[in-house]
């Protein structure tokens, strides 16, 4: 088994949808077709090929190009693949996808095949201990119906606990469903349903929702998620200076190796990286930020700077207390 | 550059360079001492291909930077699962490829002349029979066919059921599209995702380190080795030096940190007689070796010890069986109990006293306190005292605080009042 394997190229997805093509193609449709899925310089190494029949997977008739092969093609599941699946029936999130009868109906087809890993060979040793109840029968419901508004673009009539103890009731379309591995929880990114013309991005953690009921009410306009997300961040990133001692820098650009950020080398040993975030994420890179002591020097934004120093003046006041 | 070539024939000649291009994003042509320029550029050239969308140029003195706009609010897949996708074959591979797995959609076996003869007529390629024989084999390894024996006769034939069925459960491609991005091996969803002509358009996943996906072929090997229980040797490259070692071991357990970036073997060395943890990064090559016999032994002890574990390390710098440590916080009642929430939930099974109003005691005994400091420095603002029985421990917290102070111009409120 290989996971570097011919079989899951780029190459071979872009000819597979071009040979499941019913109709005759141009070599224009081809063209079109590359440039949609393949990489940038497919085009130069895949139409040659076809031109000159070295890849002998189409009839020529004139200047049209008819698949070889049946409409029906499909490509069956590697070993890998199966075994994939098998691992997958024992990761406790499951169920909140498949029903009972799909994971045994799913369990018995791979009845002779062995997972890929067993959960207790992983071992998540920073993750939150307050994960979410994905066993809980509200919960899966509630995760279900919020799934089925996402993918029917449905609003949802949602009750909610908020972190401050108020009970909440809106409409809300979800516009995503987002997991946080550190957390182990899934939130719910929504729109909230209101006549005025800019939306706000809401968050909702979905095990403090305690009650879900779909409306016919759909969203009509197309929303743009990640124009919304661009637009909530400051104008001004957060600006760290790196010293590189104590492995610094392989660290830090591990730790915020998920935001959007850009670094550029100053001398020998100092570099600077520039970190873009909106208010949602500033406590927590605030906290990132302070796990590396001194090994960072936060330069900017001053919004930034000003929370760090208060909580370093707020240590130094506290060590003097009696 | 007549004779660049878009895919490659290895991984793990690209691994290195996909991570420092892209984790690091500020490395130019006159960083890569050891390579030649010529591979430089075509391996450059290979990334910005695949990775044409993701791409970012910057000017600098001395050339331009290649870095990878990852934001991962804004991502509704892992751009790097593109690298997986450039493995080189033959103009013989392709062909066989669709025309074998054609010809068997029907379920019926058939043997390699049987299959061979049918290219010819139904699709009109020319094949010589130990070359088709040799690609059905290959794939009855990979799965994609089914391999009998009856008497002499070999047979091959294809089974559709289960992709089929995968077709008609909406359910699963939702599952997929999730753990593609949340779960382990997620490359494998990905694959599966691409086969069934589904795009994730559903999910988004916070602090998931999109770079480990290079680590997903030496992940499998270990995997594999675990399974099977064997011992294996490693070829580890410390990310600092550029010398290889060799180390044999007994795989145990994949720790991964949701912090930190960083994911690491847990093994048992057989020479030293002792737990150690190496990084998935570092690790350039797998081998398996025989079986383990006290495997089942070593998982036990594993467990045994793992309350003990703060993080990855099983000894301190102090060289002490164990340390406890002590940290003493400042939480107003009620309005910041979130704070002690907090230590419940990332405190990883310390205990936690209520010693007095608003004020917290938490306390736990580990291998190695120096790893607590990073977690430790977050609660900075409510550090009310910290005490630790590894002495070093103390003094850096309050060393690298005194010199946070410094650099932020921080005054002592005590010199204040005397001002």
């Amino acid at each position: 088994m290989e996971i570097f394997s011919e079989i899951y190229s780029c190459y071979y997805r872009v000819l597979r949808h071009l040979l499941s093509s019913q109709n005759p193609l141009t070599i224009k449709d081809i063209y079109n077709r590359i440039c949609q899925e393949g990489f940038e310089e497919s085009l130069l190494s895949i139409i040659p090929k076809l031109e000159n029949g070295t890849w002998n997977l189409f009839k020529k008739e004139g200047q049209l190009y008819l698949s070889k092969l049946s409409p029906f093609f499909t490509t069956p599941l590697t070993d890998l693949e199966k075994s994939y699946l098998k691992a997958l029936l024992s990761d406790p999130r499951i169920g909140l996808f498949l029903e009972p009868t799909q994971s045994e109906a799913l369990n018995d087809m791979l009845a002779h095949v062995p997972p890929l890993w067993q959960q207790e060979q992983f071992c998540c040793y920073d993750r939150f201990a307050d994960g979410d109840p994905y066993g809980d029968e509200t919960y899966r419901r509630n995760f279900r119906l919020l799934l089925a508004a996402q993918k029917n673009r449905l609003y949802a009539d949602i009750d909610y606990n908020s972190p401050k103890g108020n009970r909440v009731h809106h409409y809300y379309v979800p516009i995503r469903l987002e997991y946080s591995l550190k957390n182990d929880k899934f939130r719910v990114l929504a729109l909230e349903h209101h006549h005025q013309k800019r939306r706000k991005l809401e968050i909702l953690n979905i095990d403090r929702i305690t009650n879900v009921q779909l409306t016919e009410k759909t969203l009509s306009p197309s929303v743009d998620i990640n124009s919304i997300i661009r637009n909530s961040y400051y104008k001004e990133p957060l600006k760290l200076r790196i010293i590189n001692k104590r492995n610094a820098l392989e660290r830090a650009m591990l730790h915020f190796a998920n935001y959007e950020k850009n670094t550029v080398k100053i001398d020998e040993n100092t570099y600077e990286c520039l970190i873009y975030y909106n208010q949602n994420m500033q406590t927590e890179l605030l906290i990132e930020v302070m796990s590396f002591g001194p090994m960072l020097t936060v330069i900017g934004n001053e919004r930034f700077l000003e929370s760090l120093k208060g909580r370093l003046k707020k240590q130094r006041v506290l060590y003097h207390l009696p | 550059m007549s004779d660049f070539q878009e895919l490659i024939k290895s991984f793990s000649n690209i691994r290195e360079y996909v991570r420092d291009f892209f984790v690091y994003g500020f490395k130019t042509r006159s960083d890569f001492k050891h390579k030649s320029p010529r591979t430089y550029d075509n391996q450059r050239r290979r990334l910005e291909s695949w990775l044409a969308p993701y791409v970012r140029k910057d000017y600098v003195s001395g050339g331009f930077n290649l870095s990878l706009a990852i934001d991962s609010n804004l991502l509704d897949t892992n751009p790097l699962f593109q690298v997986w996708k450039t493995k080189s074959f033959t103009d013989n591979d392709i062909q066989l490829h669709f025309f074998i797995l054609d010809f068997l959609q029907d379920g019926k076996a058939r043997t390699a002349e049987e299959i061979t003869d049918r290219l010819l007529t139904d699709y009109e390629v020319l094949f010589d029979i130990q070359t088709v024989r040799r690609k059905c084999n290959s794939y009855a390894k990979e799965g994609l066919l089914h391999k009998q024996k009856s008497g002499k006769t070999v047979v091959f034939s294809l089974d559709n059921t289960l992709m089929q069925w995968l077709k008609s459960n909406e359910n699963i491609n939702d599952a997929l599209a999730f753990y593609q991005m949340a779960g382990n091996l997620g490359i494998i969803a990905n694959e599966l995702l691409e086969q069934l002509d589904v795009q994730n358009q559903i999910f988004r996943v916070k602090h998931s380190f999109f770079v480990h996906t290079l680590e997903d072929e030496i992940l499998f090997a270990l995997l594999q080795a675990m399974h099977r229980q064997t011992a294996v040797k490693l070829e580890v490259k410390s990310s600092k030096r550029e010398i290889k070692n060799i180390v044999h071991c007994i795989p145990l357990q994949i720790f991964t940190s949701t912090r930190s970036g960083r994911r690491f073997l847990c093994a048992y060395l057989n020479g030293s007689r002792r737990f150690s943890c190496f990084r998935l990064d570092t690790v350039k090559n797998v081998f398996l070796l025989e079986e383990a016999e006290n495997y089942q032994k070593l998982l036990a002890s594993l467990e045994r010890n793992r309350p003990y574990l703060w993080g990855v390390s099983f000894q301190s710098e102090e060289r002490h069986h164990l340390e406890r440590l002590t940290m003493t916080i400042w939480a107003l009642e009620p309005t910041e109990n979130y704070i002690v929430e907090r230590l419940k939930r990332e405190g990883r099974g310390g205990t936690i006293t209520r010693t007095a109003r608003n004020t917290y005691q938490y306390e736990i005994e580990v291998f190695d306190c120096n790893e607590m400091l990073p977690w430790i420095r977050t609660f900075i603002g409510r550090i009310l005292s910290l005490e630790c029985t590894a002495k070093s421990v103390e003094r850096r917290f309050y060393k690298d605080l005194q010199t946070m102070y410094q650099i932020y111009g921080i005054e002592d409120p005590a010199d204040k009042q005397h001002k």
